[in-house]
């Protein structure tokens, strides 16, 4: 198969058409918030979430079915954003919070998934998610909620960068932080929502997480990161869907869809990494001269 | 300096008056009994050991440490108004790899007033530009500003401080660690904005600086040990008594504290 059939074959499916929007709209918005994600230092945090989640869509799943789990979905992540927003807030140790209050989550998402007859498949369907088996409709809602999540964010980007930098100064400045970090970790908490569906709960952070992590290491140009987040978790989350096609159409290897464009990913990040590493040697090499101009 | 200035009119009253003020994050007031008033154009030293309260009083006036007793005005107002504070904080706990450029780090002092939503126009520009020129740092305004020396992360934090044109300034610590040029473009701006009768606190141990900028001194040992004009304040016998704790020793020019740098 030529690179351009590699690339393009199989978007002609309707099923690889979804997963294709849905990842674009996806990869935009997490790489946006990411880079937020990454400046605060929120990983930990975004982690937490994650674990949140999953009770929501449990019990969604197990009362509506599919039509459920969005809406467990989003009320449990709003609600778990705001939880941790005060949490942060209280003197208590954030991590640890965190830890005991979200993985008691978890294990109450679990138990009700559980009581369920088809038990493995559920499970698994919510934890490494069903890109190629989503709807039509959950096409149009994945964009609507990325589109709430980006507007968020972009709209308050220069505040929020402020407090990642400096939040004794940004308090200074007569800012009173609760509402930006509710609406930061609320756009976290609804990308966590979209996400889950597509790649899955366990793998949503791959996603969060990763694409930040490479604008930082490509550029340290403030403005440049987001946009540069945003191309990468795109143009790996299409490689890694037609790698994953490609691999079952031609070889015969089913790939979990989800799995295969987290790796994807996480491959993306090891050659950036490699990338900046030789760089940063070239550049030490320089005569000093060069160096200080 | 700023494209909104705020000159002061002498009617105005003191930029900031405290009266038997304590402030405490719990229980135990961390500080109390502070009783002095800062006038247009004035600058005041506030000395004393580490947690004798210096930080958690320019905390306090900008309202971020709460006010547990007594009475506080700060530009006449009972908390002090957005904005019309600037404040230098200490530069230990920026990160040094975050991605941002001195004049991107002195752009968000003009955040607050340019308001959400909004970005910063062709006026903030050059509000930034003038604010660099006036700590001499205008050549590395594209620098990264985890690069830059420690006493030039100091005067891009004064510019961020005074591009929005406050008419109180707040500095904790400025002169820690900083070397003869950086100290010397630190005096010279604060000495230029308290010709524009801007009122200047400036946390600090360092009896020289006091000396070079500060026309009156409070001295803090956990409540108020002193206040007054300079000499008559910095006495043998006060600085004993504020730095009872740690021991001290000082002539003509220096406080000499143990664990400090003694400049």
């Amino acid at each position: 198969m030529d690179l351009l059939g590699f690339l393009f074959d199989g978007f002609s499916l309707p099923f690889m058409a979804r997963a294709a929007a849905v990842l674009a709209a996806l990869s935009l918005v997490a790489g946006v918030v990411g880079v937020l994600v990454n400046l605060r230092g929120l990983e930990f945090i975004s982690d937490g979430l994650t674990h949140a989640v999953f009770p929501g869509i449990a019990v969604g799943f197990v009362w509506g079915g599919r039509e459920g789990l969005f809406l467990g979905a989003m009320v449990a992540a709003l609600v778990a954003a705001a939880a941790l927003t005060l949490i942060a807030r209280s003197a208590v140790p954030t991590d640890a919070a965190i830890a005991v209050v979200f993985t008691a989550m978890f294990s109450i998402g679990i138990i009700v998934v559980s009581r369920e007859t088809n038990y493995a498949g559920q499970l698994q369907q919510l934890l490494f998610g069903r890109l190629l088996t989503i709807s039509p409709a959950e096409v149009v809602q994945t964009i609507v909620i990325c589109g709430v999540a980006l507007l968020a964010v972009t709209l308050t980007a220069k505040e929020q960068v402020f407090r990642a930098f400096d939040n004794t100064g940004f308090d200074a400045a007569g800012y009173r932080p609760l509402l930006l970090d509710l609406l930061l970790n609320g756009a976290i908490a609804l990308v966590v929502v979209t996400a889950s569906s597509a790649v899955g709960t366990l793998l949503v952070l791959g996603l969060l997480i990763v694409p930040g992590a490479v604008a930082r290491l490509v550029t340290q140009r403030l403005w440049l990161l987001f946009p540069v987040a945003a191309v990468f978790s795109g143009v790996a989350a299409w490689l890694g869907l037609a790698f994953g096609f490609a691999a079952s159409v031609d070889l015969g290897i089913d790939l979990p869809s989800g799995a295969t464009v987290v790796l994807t990913l996480v491959s993306g990040y090891f050659v950036a990494l490699l990338a900046r590493l030789a760089v940063d040697r070239v550049r030490a090499g320089r005569p000093r001269s060069e160096v200080a101009s | 300096m700023s494209s909104n200035p705020s000159p002061v009119r002498p009617a105005d009253g003191p930029a900031l008056e405290l009266s038997a003020a304590s402030f405490s994050y719990g229980r135990e007031p961390v500080l109390d009994g502070v009783t002095f008033a800062l006038q247009p154009g004035e600058a005041v030293a506030v000395i004393g050991p580490n947690g004798s309260g210096k930080s958690t009083l320019l905390k306090g006036v900008l309202g971020l440490i709460p006010r547990v007793g007594g009475t506080a005005r700060v530009l006449g107002e009972a908390t002090a108004p957005a904005g019309a504070v600037g404040y230098v904080p200490q530069t230990e706990g920026l990160d040094p790899q975050f991605p941002v450029t001195l004049e991107q780090v002195v752009m968000m002092g003009r955040y607050r007033a340019l308001g959400w939503l909004r970005l910063p126009s062709r006026i903030d520009r050059e509000a930034v530009e003038r604010a660099l020129d006036a700590v001499g740092m205008t050549h590395r305004a594209k620098s990264r500003f985890g690069e830059l020396s420690g006493g030039q992360q100091k005067r891009g934090l004064m510019a961020r401080a005074v591009v929005s044109g406050p008419r109180l300034l707040l500095l904790d610590e400025p002169f820690n660690g900083l070397d003869q040029e950086n100290r010397d473009a630190l005096i010279g701006s604060l000495e230029r904005l308290k010709g524009r009768g801007v009122a200047v606190l400036v946390s600090t141990h360092d009896l020289e600086l006091a000396r070079a900028v500060c026309e009156k001194v409070l001295l803090l040992s956990g409540t108020q040990v002193a206040f007054g004009p300079r000499n008559e304040v910095l006495t043998l016998d006060n600085v004993q008594r504020t730095f009872r704790d740690v021991g001290v020793e000082m002539d003509e020019h220096t406080v000499v504290i143990p664990g400090h740098e003694g400049h």
